[in-house]
């Protein structure tokens, strides 16, 4: 009883569970604080990226120009993703569009491949190496029609984009050495990091002139490029 | 009389209390994990009757049911993994339950119990790699399943050994005390480890939500 009695007068230390949870909340702030020292550290994240001289808004001097109208024309660039469902839906509505704007409008496309599709990367860098062909059009063209034969698939399918490459008459050993190069990828990377840096969340976003468009229906997207050529025209 | 506690070699049976805690946090931890099993079920039926269904736990492309579920890995045996959910998870909220009310499950059920849990833990760290580093999207369902997995596998873990520290080595027998007083900071470490993975993974995407 000795003992007992001794136990209960000395100053209670912790008990190991008490213990154990401080530890635990400790860990979680130290965990959280270094994710966020690093997040702070490496991001200028939310700043939009340099305005090159000589680009169109939202885009840099090597962006794939599809259309073009000049300088003074309103410019729509999308951001997307030739894997993802929604790009695939709104091509043909982007096509129309472009038809419909024909002349009027610049139209550049911008690479935002998305992780979760498994060859969004490869269909991207099938793109540009077709672009540094000077077919990138064509390419675009053939990702989205040819989008439900190989989207959603978890295994490669970059044999089946060079088949495209290879139909489209491209120099096949430059297409090969341009997948290959590592530049290729981080001109692609280029892209992605730029959208990211402007906001982009998911494909397709479109900017017009520079400002982000959010669409509810076709009709906002045309609504908002009639707006954007009333103010050119009258200014 | 005082010192029954400390004596080597005297099975520690654990007071009352704790073997309640235990009811308690297997019967909530099991009653969770059901419940998610049977929202990822219900996506799939209502994903089979109309393919253009945007599932509720699909929010972005990372947070997203959609990617996970037209996966191969989504069922691994040939049937949609959320079905041995519904079973497992239906037993273990049967048996907590049956603690609850006071029932004493013979050793091997505990022992059935463990093979249950450690098959699940496995299992779900297995879909935990190829979700991150194979299909590149989290399902939120499926992370609370995660989430309940790991913690119900310590608990019944620790009770067993616990039970059956006789048979083990001294040295073992220290750790597995120290493991037991320490179990939440196991368990937070545990969570951590897999939390830094995905923001590791999907860095570019979390830091587009940072303002």
């Amino acid at each position: 009883m000795r003992t007992d009695a001794a136990a209960a007068n000395a100053p209670t230390p912790l008990s190991p569970r008490m213990r154990s949870a401080l530890i635990a909340g400790a860990l979680v702030v130290v965990a959280i604080t270094v994710v966020l020292v690093y997040a702070l550290a490496t991001g200028p994240r939310g700043l939009a990226p340099e305005q090159q001289d000589g680009a169109l808004p939202a885009t840099r001097t090597d962006s794939h120009v599809l259309d073009e109208a000049g300088p003074d024309a309103p410019t729509l660039v999308e951001f997307m993703d030739f894997e993802c469902e929604a790009c695939g839906a709104f091509y043909p509505v982007v096509e129309q569009i472009r038809e419909q704007y024909a002349g009027r409008i610049n139209y550049v496309i911008r690479y935002f491949p998305i992780a979760s599709h498994a060859n969004a990367m490869n269909a991207a860098l099938a793109v540009e190496a077709a672009a540094q062909q000077g077919q990138v059009e064509d390419m675009y063209h053939r990702m989205f029609e040819t989008q439900a034969e190989w989207g959603e698939q978890q295994t490669s399918q970059a044999d089946l984009f060079r088949s495209f490459a290879e139909d489209l008459g491209l120099d096949l050993a430059a297409y090969d050495d341009a997948i290959a190069d590592p530049s290729t990828q981080e001109r692609v990377q280029q892209d992605l990091d730029d959208g990211q840096a402007l906001g982009v969340q998911g494909t397709p976003t479109f900017f017009l002139d520079g400002e982000r468009l959010e669409l509810s229906s076709v009709q906002d997207l045309t609504n908002a490029l009639d707006r954007a050529l009333d103010a050119s025209g009258s200014a | 009389m005082t010192a029954v506690a400390t004596t080597p070699g005297t099975v520690l049976f654990e007071p009352r209390a704790a073997e309640r805690r235990r009811a308690i946090a297997v019967t909530a931890l099991a009653a969770i994990g059901l419940a998610a099993a049977i929202a990822l079920l219900l996506e799939r039926f209502a994903i089979l009757e109309d393919p253009t269904h945007v599932p509720s736990c699909t929010l972005n492309p990372i947070l997203s049911c959609t990617s996970v579920m037209a996966s191969d890995q989504a069922s691994v045996f040939g049937f949609p993994n959320p079905l041995i959910g519904v079973v497992g998870f239906t037993v273990v909220l049967t048996a907590g339950a049956s603690m609850l009310s006071g029932a004493r499950l013979g050793e091997w059920f505990w022992l059935g119990l463990q093979a249950g849990v450690t098959f699940g833990v496995v299992f779900v760290h297995w879909l935990a790699f190829q979700s991150l580093y194979r299909i590149g999207a989290l399902c939120p369902y499926c992370l609370v399943v995660w989430a309940v997995m790991i913690p119900l596998f310590l608990s019944v873990t620790l009770r067993n050994l616990q039970r059956w520290q006789l048979s083990l080595p001294r040295p073992a027998r220290s750790a597995l005390a120290v493991a037991v007083d320490y179990r939440s900071t196991i368990l937070t470490v545990w969570y951590l480890a897999i939390a830094l993975l995905a923001v590791q993974r999907f860095w570019s995407y979390w830091s587009t939500l940072v303002p």
